[in-house]
């Protein structure tokens, strides 16, 4: 009886597991690697599909193979108890199995080999963009004058010979702004830990790893954004450090550009410019806002690095990426780019101020062999601070 | 004889007799006479017996998989839903790293060691393993290495680094509780324990198979065991060398992997790797070599293509070492280094794939019973083919790129250690039950162990295909609504549990058939139950201390099989002798044993302490230095076995101490 039940179970194991596969593309999923939106991505997805369908074929010959021949050789009931012929081997049959095998990996070979190349390559004419990870969110500095020196308000960077050469280019967090159509050349780097920067629906990853500097193409063909997250296991807040591309048309690109290009916005409330006091005295150690304070030589901070704050309110997210500081006025579950700067989440920011630890893990405090913490530590903020703070930050468009 | 009566108790039957194989204390040379006894906890303490050791390293190893199942259950329940917190970042870190290094090195090594100890003296004719004190002092190296990683979960917190614990993130500032410590200390103390079982096992397989077993009649579990015993001793260097920069860096402050003084993490990554692929096969290989022993039982046909069989597993063996960086494809390695490593790998897929066709070859035309053990053999057949076909896109190093690191890592591994692994090791235990314990496991239960498994496992790994290509990052201790990510991992927990549940079934299976053996009217199963074909079913069930009454001269592979079957004179294969006809009696107790010894345990339970005290006072490290010199003495110095103790007739002249001679008894008459 059982030799009907192995049957009929694997026959609907194997239907649920093409099913399953069927529906992998769910349409909420954002952070997909099955649609690709880049040139990058397509080449790795046509290779993807190849190498699937190659697979799908062998799974469905060997599982059903083996099913087929459990079923056609099972020991029957009316069993005489003789003994089968004793077969020892055949080295033709071998021979075979061996070199079939051998001649599709080399088929695929060639397509890998070609594919490892292609996207190895250096683009023309490229955006450049420094990536730097450290826990738990990503920095993005662009070139802009195009000198081949990027910004960087850290200035505490081993390897950083001469701080002065480090004129103001731009300098984000968490979100990389790029020109649509166009390749972005990236240099991932770390200041503490193995990170890994990756959307998936614009390239591979590529680590970035402490003392190295890495490359990866991103090119986006249409606008629009895409996420992604660390993907190198790096400590605590590993889940909660996350990333997004948003992609502009180039026009909005280079207005974007000459925006974060210019200081911060001076306070217009009474409030905010009380704001800009309380971040004059208890977030300037560790933050920079240009044009407010410029006398900055890094964060007290094991990375040596907190976000740049100047144009923080033209961001959709921060915290590593895993708070919207924009409400989802038109409820799909995202924040778009005609979101931003639309309604204000100030309740998530609030709670960020008044502890952070509460609301993302992280390790602030001071532990063995290391004076300084990992993350935004709690500052001990009273109300009418983290009111006044908001109010300063949300001017900072 | 024809049936053979119930043993009173699994101990007695399993007992040495050489209890009365002491030394005269005029004689002795050590502080202590060698430790004797048959019975009671002394004679597990202290045994050197192959058998037993082998299963105190599966009942150590199922104690381990109990505690890194209950760590999988909190992880799958941690996940079950989105931007859950039931317990916190920091936990779930030490939860899943300690989760995959208990199942790597606590449960798949040690099951795998279970079987290798257990079987391969029996499947090559030998008394005992080549130095059976030594098999004992690498039990105990596993055991005390084991606890102590563990005993970090009530010293501050287990290891938060991951298993592959890649620098700098292992260094106190970024790891500042003693967790990795504990991991690298505890891991060093179990690589120690896989080391010298490499180095025994090798020896055994070399010099102690029985006359007329040349290298090509082995069977096919002894020849994948001496393959992974290779990978071991090659492989456990590379981690030792590696733990120890990590031990040093963390606790002397050495510098190996600080970047800040010039060290490159990569360097960390390659070590690890060096070690970690071969690792894989280690794992894979023993299950292997049992799912060709099982599937030739229960098609009642040999092993179809033995020599390629062999020769596959010889070759992963070889090209294991030269697929290392395909866990580095996204580390930013060059690119000619990484369509190198794609290609190789690409290629390990051939050996594997000649493998599964030849059991496919084995089971057509034969007459299958599908036992329990068959199932388990047939699913990892089915399993272990997901996994490889998983493998193969991964070694698509570009399509890598976009998979490393996602839970779809998460599912090829685990169809791989899991679907492969474990499911030819449950089966294992299966098959080989009545050989050790001399009683059945329920056939009812297994099979339902078997379906559940199956079931829960495919419902467990299967959705993580899906989610890892939808972008879920492992080692993630939540993830957000809005991502696609909620249904997968709900069905994913939902199989775990199923998981657990199958394996509740097999313990329940364990105690019920252990009991069914009490009851009076029991019918002993007998030598061999499943009309097998290698030689370890030749012994007496369960296998006497001394094996073999007298040592077989082996003419056929298969050998057991061919003294029960032969050729008519019109070459028609015919039963030609029943089993008990066959088999031993296991009533003769005039073997030479190798006498228990104290030492080994001694050792062993000196590392620990020495790792306590790099941990925490040096002062603890310093007595524990004093017992490892003392039991080194010991070991040393300790009397050799009796020499007026019972013998066979025509033992002398060939070993003494550990160096157990191949001889065990008279020339036996050729029986067919």
């Amino acid at each position: 009886m059982s030799r009907f039940t192995t049957a009929r179970a694997r026959l609907f194991g194997l239907v649920a597991i093409v099913g399953l596969a069927a529906s992998a593309c769910a349409s909420n999923a954002q952070q997909t690697t099955l649609e690709p939106k880049g040139p990058s991505a397509d080449k790795i997805n046509n290779l993807s599909n190849l190498t699937f369908l190659i697979a799908g074929v062998v799974f469905v010959v060997v599982e059903f193979g083996v099913l087929f021949v459990a079923w056609k050789f099972r020991r029957r009931d009316d069993d005489d108890d003789s003994v089968p012929e004793q077969i020892h081997g055949h080295t033709r049959a071998e021979i075979g199995w061996t070199v079939l095998p051998a001649v599709i990996l080399a088929f695929l070979a060639v397509a890998t080999v070609g594919t490892i190349l292609d996207l190895a390559d250096e683009p023309e004419d490229a955006v450049q963009i420094r990536v730097v990870g450290q826990q738990w969110w990503w920095s993005y500095d662009y070139d802009i004058d195009g000198d081949g020196v990027h910004a960087d308000g850290d200035v505490n960077q081993p390897g950083i010979e001469n701080p002065d050469e480090y004129e103001t280019d731009i300098e984000v967090a968490t979100e990389m702004v790029i020109p649509v159509g166009t390749p972005v050349y990236l240099d991932i780097e770390s200041r503490d830990v193995i990170h890994s920067f990756w959307i998936p629906a614009l390239n591979g990853k590529k680590d970035a790893v402490p003392g190295r500097t890495h490359h990866l193409t991103l090119e986006a063909d249409e606008p629009g954004t895409y996420v992604g997250q660390c993907t190198e296991y790096c400590g605590l807040s590993h889940a909660y450090m996350r990333m997004s591309v948003r992609a502009l048309p180039k026009d909005e690109y280079d207005a974007w550009v000459e925006d974060q290009l210019a200081e911060a916005a001076a306070p217009s409330s009474d409030l905010a410019i009380q704001g800009e006091e309380v971040f004059g005295t208890l977030c300037a150690s560790c933050h920079l806002i240009e044009g407010t304070n410029d006398e900055y030589d890094g964060a007290t901070q094991v990375s040596g690095a907190a976000p740049n704050l100047t144009h923080f309110a033209s961001r959709g997210s921060y915290a590593g990426g895993i708070f919207e500081l924009w409400n989802d006025v038109d409820g799909d579950g995202a924040v778009e780019t005609e979101e931003i700067g639309a309604e204000f989440n100030d309740n998530q920011l609030e709670a960020w101020l008044r502890n952070p630890a509460a609301e993302k893990p992280l390790a602030p405090n001071a532990s063995r062999g290391n004076e300084f913490g990992r993350g935004m530590p709690d500052l001990g903020l009273n109300e009418a601070q983290i009111d006044a703070l908001v109010a300063y930050l949300i001017g900072l468009e | 004889m024809a049936i053979v009566e119930a043993p009173d108790t699994g101990s007695e039957q399993l007992a040495l007799t050489t209890g009365d194989a002491m030394a005269s204390p005029a004689d002795s040379l050590g502080v202590f006479q060698r430790p004797q006894g048959d019975t009671g906890w002394q004679s597990w303490l202290f045994t050197v017996d192959h058998k037993r050791i082998g299963i105190m390293y599966g009942a150590t190893a199922l104690f381990f998989f109990l505690i890194g199942g209950i760590e999988a259950l909190i992880i799958r329940t941690q996940l079950a839903a989105p931007d859950q917190e039931i317990i916190s970042a920091d936990l779930y870190n030490q939860v899943f790293t300690m989760h995959g290094v208990t199942m790597v090195f606590l449960v798949v090594m040690p099951i795998g060691a279970a079987f290798m100890n257990y079987l391969m003296p029996l499947q090559i004719g030998a008394r005992d393993v080549a130095f059976p004190r030594l098999n004992a002092f690498s039990f105990w190296c596993f055991f005390f290495g084991g606890v102590f990683f563990n005993s970090s979960w009530f010293l501050g917190g287990g290891a938060d680094g991951g298993w592959f614990a890649y620098a700098p993130n292992t260094s106190v500032i970024f790891s500042p509780s003693h967790g990795m410590d504990f991991y690298a200390i505890g891991l060093q103390i179990t690589g120690i324990a896989s080391l010298v079982g490499a180095i025994n096992l090798i020896t055994t397989a070399i010099n102690m198979r029985a006359p007329g077993m040349s290298l090509m009649k082995m069977p096919v579990f002894t020849w994948m065991s001496l393959v992974t015993q290779f990978l071991l001793l090659f492989a456990m260097p590379v981690i030792s060398v590696a733990l120890f920069l990590l031990t040093f860096d963390r606790i002397f402050d050495a510098n190996f992997f600080n970047v800040a003084a010039g060290a490159d993490p990569l360097l960390w990554e390659h070590l690890f790797w060096v070690f970690g692929h071969p690792e894989v096969y280690i794992m894979i290989l023993p299950a292997f070599g049992i799912v060709s022993e099982t599937l030739p039982v229960f098609s009642r046909k040999p092993i179809f293509g033995y020599e390629f069989i062999v020769f596959s597993g010889i070759a992963i063996g070889f090209m294991g070492w030269g697929v290392w960086a395909h866990h580095m494809f996204a580390s930013g390695i060059g690119p000619i280094s990484v369509a190198a490593f794609a290609v190789s790998t690409m290629f390990i897929a051939v050996p594997t794939g000649v493998k599964i066709l030849n059991w496919m070859a084995t089971m057509w035309g034969g007459k299958l019973s599908f036992t329990t053990p068959m199932l388990f053999s047939i699913g990892l057949v089915t399993m272990f083919t997901i996994g490889g076909l998983s493998g193969v896109s991964h070694s698509i190093a570009p399509a890598d790129t976009q998979q490393t690191d996602t839970y779809y890592i998460v599912a090829h591994f685990h169809y791989v250690l899991f679907g492969g692994a474990l499911f030819g090791f449950v089966g294992g235990f299966y098959f080989w039950w009545p050989k050790a314990f001399g009683h059945m496991l329920r056939e009812g239960l297994g099979k339902a162990h078997f379906w559940i498994m199956l079931i829960g496992f495919n419902l467990t790994f299967g959705p993580q295909h899906i989610l890892g290509l939808q972008g879920m990052p492992r080692r993630t201790h939540s993830y957000f609504d809005g991502y696609g990510f909620n249904f997968w991992n709900l069905v994913s927990t939902i199989g775990a549990f199923l998981i657990a549940l199958s394996f509740l079934v097999f313990f329940a299976n364990i105690f019920v058939s252990r009991r069914d053996a009490k009851k009076p009217g029991w019918i002993s199963p007998g030598p061999d139950p499943w009309d097998a074909r290698a030689l370890e079913w030749m012994t007496a069930s369960p296998t006497p201390s001394h094996n073999f009454d007298h040592q077989p001269v082996v003419t056929h592979r298969d050998e057991f099989w061919y003294r029960k079957y032969g050729e008519t004179d019109d070459h028609e294969l015919v039963r030609i002798a029943s089993a008990e006809e066959v088999a031993h009696t296991g009533e003769r107790t005039d073997v030479h044993l190798p006498a228990p010894s104290y030492w080994p345990i001694v050792l062993c339970l000196s590392f620990p302490l020495i790792g306590y005290g790099l941990i925490f006072n040096l002062g603890f490290a310093f007595v524990g230095g004093m017992i490892t010199l003392m039991a080194l003495y010991g070991l040393a110095l300790e009397p050799v076995d009796d020499p007026d103790a019972v013998h066979g007739p025509d033992e002398h002249g060939s070993g003494d101490g550990d160096a157990v001679a191949v001889g065990a008894g008279p020339e036996e008459e050729a029986s067919s």
